[in-house]
């Protein structure tokens, strides 16, 4: 008796806890959902600890095991009130976890959402065809393929078969072909593609990639010119969740079964791009009628052997896709198309994206930037081209200040900021196509801008629109991210310096992913954005990473960049920027 | 300041029609100095017009009067045509090819399309 009032009293001290803490709102009446109140993911307690417990009383059934990432609470979900009063009854107070904590419970009306919808169609001309072989064709083509040598790629293993894939090129050389071709135990497949109805060229290029539990691949659509319209990958091993990327922001995970033949044809094959997280899981994916449900469940994953064959081809590409498409690159130089089309993909977008958590992480005005704005005269009107939040808008009543950007979101951080400041206002702009009159300014900032631009010749034109805006004699005060960032607090000293094998291509273009807070190996790559999102007001870690890109400078380039239309009066290095205090003549 | 100069096919693109739908009055500092000085640098007669275009331009003149720095009523009234009046939806309009460009929460889009860029 004594030992229940103590239960109790213990229970509603976590239920108070969790009320205020965490809004988690505890009721006396039984419901179907109970909340585990010490125990969760961050205390290390997962769903096979609940279904052990669970196992003591068989006439008990668990639907759902809800732990929250960083939670120390976490919620079970039963198929009806007699289950949850039962485990409630035999477990509350009495039950213990791993590390001997006893475990307290109470009833909640809600449990949080372990859900994420994905209502876009899954990419036309994608289809992926389960049971394609047999477990026993399985276990041989396993046999055939697997192999035991050293790694060869940081984060999985291949084998070429008919060419040799070249990974710096993304490509393959036709005058050079391997001695190996593509085994003959292979040619059932295609039959049995004939007999489904998908006419295919037979393939003469094999790549067997072997991933470990996690291992993964960026995201990448395959090279456009050097092969043809069909790709084909046979899953052995693992079953595997597959995300695809399409540039107009739609994201579908698919579920890719061991033994199933995944056939990319048209907009799956041109114009989306896959990828596979680094995991050594994978949520289950769910497919209701017409969304595609990412649960909170997860399955481990094993070591699966995927085998891409791809037909060879010359010339290039011809199809109707140009986004991702290479055929458009000329002797590595990035054409003005390419070029767009890369910054939509790798700087719009992202930032449209990441708006809100970029604009949490940029408050502080760089010191000379600071001091420049701060010298600007009385009575001076002011552009601030690629003003991101607003964060350089002073607050003063005389000047004037219009803060120019491009994307939608951080633009609506940056008019929360300027409504408050007399004199200062926001227009949606591109730089590179500026509405702003000529010579309308008499001071220009642009500041972390121009190394967003993707080929020296837009870089130039930035340079050239911000000569045209100035009137003679105004100034500006142009800053881009440095190569070198050994005089900086960028680096982490723990990070060893080392060339990244992660390569994502674009149009033909390969570009590194830079490993952050490490030296620059590159001048042109990708940098990673994780994303985290403010939600009831805690900082939560997503899974998301998106790319951005960057052309880091030189010593020395970006002056050459601005002259002869600039006249340069000061040059300095600052916590790893290039910036240049110059006036138009 | 704007100019749909950038649309393919424009020459002047100056200056934009404004067509106000909502209209904010947001009361800010009064600071003559820096209105005595950003008077030179408007183009007047375009800044008349626009804000009698959206019926603001009580009591200013079409012109600019010699002295008018000594002319406290004269500078409250474009302090306020220009710092307090603020168009929050609405659009504006080129004068040559009729693309609007949309006003909403009181920014201005001026992104074209690839297709309509010089």
């Amino acid at each position: 008796m004594e030992k229940l009032k103590q239960i109790n009293r213990k229970c509603k001290r976590f239920s108070a806890r969790l009320k205020t803490s965490k809004g988690v709102l505890c009721v006396e009446k039984p419901t179907t959902n109970i909340v585990l109140c010490n125990v969760g993911q961050a205390t290390g307690f997962l769903k096979e600890d609940a279904n052990n417990l669970q196992q003591e009383l068989p006439t008990v059934n668990i639907l759902k095991y809800i732990a929250e990432k960083g939670e120390s609470h976490s919620f079970l979900v039963f198929t009806d009130v007699k289950s949850s009063q039962l485990f409630y009854e035999a477990h509350n107070g009495k039950a213990k976890a791993m590390n001997g904590t006893l475990i307290y419970m109470n009833y909640v009306e809600e449990v949080p959402s372990d859900e994420i919808l994905c209502t876009a169609d899954p990419p036309k001309g994608l289809q992926i065809i389960p049971n394609f072989i047999t477990i026993e064709e399985e276990i041989a083509f396993i046999t055939l393929f697997d192999w035991m040598d050293e790694s060869n790629l940081k984060n999985r293993q291949v084998k070429h078969y008919g060419y040799e894939f070249r990974y710096g090129s993304n490509d393959v050389d036709l005058n050079t072909p391997l001695d190996e071709k593509i085994p003959s135990q292979c040619d059932i497949l295609w039959e049995r593609l004939r007999a489904q109805g998908i006419a295919i060229n037979v393939p003469d290029q094999l790549t067997v990639n072997k991933y470990l539990p996690g291992q993964g691949i960026p995201s990448h659509v395959d090279r456009h010119s050097p092969f043809g319209d069909t790709i084909l990958s046979l899953s052995l091993g693992s079953d595997v969740v597959m995300d695809w990327k399409h540039h107009s922001n739609k994201y579908v995970p698919i579920a890719v079964p061991a033994r199933s033949m995944l056939v990319m044809q048209e907009e799956a094959r041109y114009d989306w791009q896959h990828a596979i997280q680094p995991r050594t899981w994978d949520p289950i994916v769910q497919t209701r009628k017409h969304e595609r449900v990412i649960t909170g469940d997860t399955r481990p994953r094993d070591t699966r052997i995927s085998l891409t064959f791809r037909k060879t081809r010359e010339g290039p590409c011809e199809c109707s896709y140009n986004i991702l498409c290479d055929r458009f690159k000329n002797d590595g130089e990035i054409d003005n198309v390419l070029a767009s089309h890369l910054e939509e993909l790798h700087v719009h977008q992202v930032y449209e994206q990441i708006a809100g958590h970029f604009s949490t992480t940029r408050h502080k005005r760089w010191p000379r930037v600071d001091e420049f704005l701060q010298s600007v005269p009385s009575g001076a009107v002011l552009l601030d081209l690629g003003a991101g939040n607003g964060k350089n808008i002073l607050n003063r009543n005389d000047i004037l200040q219009i803060a120019g950007e491009r994307s939608a979101g951080l633009l609506l951080e940056c008019s929360a900021h300027t409504r408050a400041i007399s004199g200062s206002d926001c227009v949606r702009l591109d730089l590179l196509h500026s509405p702003l009159r000529d010579a309308c300014a008499d001071v220009i900032i642009c500041i972390a801008v121009i190394h967003h631009f993707c080929s020296e010749a837009r870089r130039k034109q930035s340079i050239l629109t911000i000569a045209r805006l100035l009137r003679p004699g105004g100034v500006a005060l142009i800053t881009v991210w440095a190569k070198d960032q050994t005089k900086s607090n960028y680096l982490d000293t723990n990070k060893e310096n080392r060339d990244t094998d992660l390569v994502t291509t674009i149009g033909g273009v390969n570009l590194p992913i830079h490993e952050n807070r490490t030296q620059f190996q590159h001048s042109d790559l990708l940098v990673p954005w994780k994303l985290r999102q403010i939600r009831d007001k805690k900082l939560t870690n997503t899974s998301d990473t998106f790319l951005r890109y960057y052309h880091v400078f030189e010593d020395g380039e970006l002056d050459d960049l601005c002259k002869p239309e600039l006249e340069i009066q000061n040059s300095f290095y600052e916590e790893g920027n290039w910036c240049v205090v110059c006036k138009k003549l | 300041m704007l100019t749909s100069k950038c649309l393919r096919g424009v020459v002047t693109g100056y200056p934009l029609a404004i067509n106000a739908t909502i209209i904010n009055i947001t009361e800010v500092d009064y600071n003559p100095e820096f209105i005595t000085r950003i008077i030179p640098k408007l183009d007047w007669e375009v800044l008349w017009r626009a804000a009698d275009s959206i019926g603001h331009s009580d009591g200013l003149p079409q012109t600019i009067e010699p002295k008018f720095e000594e002319n406290n009523e004269f500078l409250k009234k474009v302090h306020r045509v220009l710092l307090e009046v603020d168009i929050e939806e609405g659009n504006l309009v080129c004068p040559e090819s009729g693309r609007r460009f949309p006003i909403s929460k009181g920014i201005p889009n001026m992104l074209l399309t690839e297709a309509e860029v010089q």
